[in-house]
């Protein structure tokens, strides 16, 4: 059985956590290999005592961490390492990265410690290979997936809009300032805005819906499923996200969900995502207020089991190493029974 | 398919466009189509440009819709993968789009690559101006306080970074946009600010001063109220964007736009505005006008001896200015 070591440093309850978990607990992951999951610290990953046959980082990218990465691939010359690119995009590099040869040199001394680099969404990935940051023969792309059995268990909202959900961390990544600008500008008195979560941006944001008693924050939600129950659809105006997890929640909970068209909620639009035209507060009330008016919403087609690109993803992804599986394709094909 | 596309946005500019073409049809790049987009003109317009007889010219024709709607249906004609923009009444420089073209195609990374300009004046004769933007390390803040880029006869865009800001508003069912059409001014630096702000392709700049752009006066500085009132609409627009760069940088951006209004006041001879505009671009960020004494400084003379001595004085200063050019 091949063992596959996942080395992470940031272990608070989110997007990569969840994913981690589901990494080792599906059943079709663990037909692949058995998955470890080991907390490092992002600067010096190469702890002791790692016995693994790949390795796979899900570490930030950063200068100061970059010692730790050759280290780790100096230790471990012969073995698979794997990067999953979990933090930079296109959207991130634009509202973030003020010397932008600096970022690139950066990531692309990184990468090249790497045998293959994963993106988490296609646009990503076309990010990363039209900036010449990873070459082609080097990039797989394999979306995340987390259990969503939760999501899809919740019954299907009835009757039209009237709870928008914005379910995530409250940074400035969200976009949320932009969300309760556009909710502000709608009239109708019975609709309201559910901001679940919490972060660095709570008290702006609490600021800027202060006198509509229509917007509640709610606090960070343990369980986003729930939360998510009491939600007719949710809003997601990023201005970068690598993949938006929340997005392929609410198709899996048969909610609609209006995105921005940033990173890879491009992705989820082709599965059903609603795009906002323009990451403007006009445009945003405009995609609102259709939302929730008159005319229901087209009835969101839930996700159809999306574990199984991930797993197809990470079994043709191991399956061009030489020496893991006993037969090539052999564990594609296990993949696939299972998926069926 | 052509290399390169230069679209020609055209409204009722029969008396200009053949010298803006024949600028065109002398590009030393071997590899590129002209996209001349007839925005409703009601004069020889389109017979200009048929005129030619050149195979390298296309004309597109549509109900006028203004300068960022034909550059929009420009783009959504062009088939090259490098698309460069000229007015109808300026002009390029032989090797300007061979330039661009090797500038793109030696640095992936940049989407925008645009020169400096020399101004002319209604007959084309240099009028001893030029823009002479930063070239290299061009950021946002760059971009929204200075624009490099300058005008819209100067970028050369890579059709990928233009893809990256198509955008397709309500009721528009024909093609995207890429310019916002609701502006009628500022609509280029929106679209240059949008592209730094929202993507990470580069904007950088090549040396030379390879367009020449066309300076009418009184054309645009009896609109400076309107200008002024754009840019405000553009900044509104964008800063839910950006919200923490906008009051980053907002004040003193604004300080130059209004030294940019001061001197299109003194161009056009109009003392109280230039006065006015001065004392409002010192109030808003004196620093960062502090930050460029040179031109800050001219412009605070000129306003000066517009006021104090009338328009012969500038335009005798400026006479002398052209002298000293040709």
């Amino acid at each position: 059985m091949t063992r596959i070591l996942h080395l992470v440093d940031d272990t608070n309850p989110g997007g990569v956590t969840r994913y981690l978990d589901f990494l080792r607990r599906d059943p079709g992951m663990a037909a692949l290999a058995s998955h470890e999951v080991r907390a490092v610290p992002r600067n010096r990953p190469c702890v002791a005592g790692i016995e693994a046959d790949v390795i796979v980082s899900h570490l930030a990218v950063t200068w100061r961490g970059l010692p730790g990465l050759m280290a780790l691939r100096a230790r471990h010359a012969g073995t698979p390492l794997i990067h999953v690119e979990h933090s930079y995009s296109e959207g991130f590099a634009a509202h973030n990265v003020r010397a932008r040869r600096r970022f690139r040199t950066l990531l692309r001394t990184a990468y090249a410690l790497f045998d293959r680099i994963v993106a988490v969404s296609h646009p990503q990935g076309d990010w990363l290979l039209g900036r010449g940051l990873v070459p082609a023969a080097q990039l797989s792309v394999i979306p995340p997936c987390v259990d969503l059995s939760a999501f899809a268990a919740l019954p299907a909202p009835q009757g039209p809009v009237r709870v928008i959900g914005a379910l995530g961390r409250f940074d400035r990544q969200k976009g949320f300032d932009l969300l309760i600008r556009a909710f502000r500008a709608l009239p109708q008195a019975d609709l309201r805005l559910e901001m679940i979560g919490d972060g660095p941006e709570r008290a702006a944001l609490e600021a800027l819906a202060q006198g509509d008693p229509r917007i509640r924050f709610a606090g960070f939600a343990d369980s986003p499923a729930q939360a998510m129950a009491a939600c007719d659809a949710l809003a997601m105006p990023s201005r970068w996200e690598p993949y938006g997890l929340v997005g392929a929640e609410a198709r899996a909970a048969g909610r609609p969900v209006l995105v921005s068209g940033v990173d890879g909620l491009r992705d989820q639009v082709e599965d059903g995502a609603i795009a906002v035209r323009e990451s403007t507060v006009d445009a945003w009330q405009e995609a609102l207020a259709t939302l929730t008016g008159p005319s229901l919403p087209p009835a969101a087609r839930r996700a159809e089991e999306p574990a199984t690109l991930t797993r197809l993803g990470w079994a043709a992804l191991l399956d061009g190493f030489d020496g893991l599986t006993d037969d090539a394709g052999s564990v594609t094909t296990e993949v696939s029974a299972v998926a069926a | 398919m052509p290399q390169a596309s230069i679209v020609v946005p055209a409204f009722n500019a029969a008396d200009t466009l053949g010298e803006t073409l024949r600028s065109l049809l002398a590009q030393t790049h071997p590899d590129f189509e002209i996209v001349v987009v007839d925005d409703g003109s009601t004069d020889r317009t389109v017979a200009v440009a048929r005129g030619f007889g050149d195979a390298r010219i296309r004309v597109v024709q549509q109900p006028n819709r203004g300068l960022a709607g034909a550059r929009n249906s420009g783009i959504a004609a062009a088939r090259g993968a490098f698309i460069g923009f000229c007015d109808a009444d300026d002009l390029w420089r032989p090797t300007k789009l061979a330039a661009h073209v090797a500038h793109l195609e030696a640095n992936p990374e940049i989407g925008l690559s645009y020169s400096g300009s020399e101004l002319i004046d209604a007959e084309g004769r240099p009028t001893g101006l030029a823009q002479r933007p930063r070239l290299q390390g061009v950021t946002p803040a760059h971009v929204f306080r200075r624009n490099p880029v300058g005008n819209g006869s100067a970028p050369v865009f890579r059709r990928a970074a233009l893809d990256a800001i198509a955008f397709r508003p309500e009721g528009e069912t024909r093609r995207d946009w890429w310019f916002d059409e609701r502006f009628r001014q500022s609509e280029d630096v929106e679209c240059w600010l949008r592209l730094a702000l929202t993507t990470d392709w580069d904007i950088a700049g090549i040396p030379g001063l390879l367009t020449r752009y066309r300076i009418v006066p009184g054309g645009l500085s009896a609109g400076t109220a309107r200008q002024e009132a754009s840019w405000e609409a553009m900044v509104t627009k964008l800063t839910p964007l950006a919200p923490a760069f906008f009051a980053r940088h907002a004040r003193a951006a604004r300080a130059f736009q209004q030294r940019y209004l001061a001197r299109r006041a003194v161009s056009s001879g109009n003392a109280s505005e230039a006065r006015s505009r001065m004392r409002a671009a010192l109030a808003t960020a004196p620093l960062a006008l502090a930050a460029e004494p040179a031109k800050t400084l001219t412009t605070l003379t000129a306003t000066a001896l517009l006021s104090l001595a009338g328009p012969a004085t500038i335009d005798a200063l400026r006479g002398l200015a052209r002298r000293r050019a040709a």
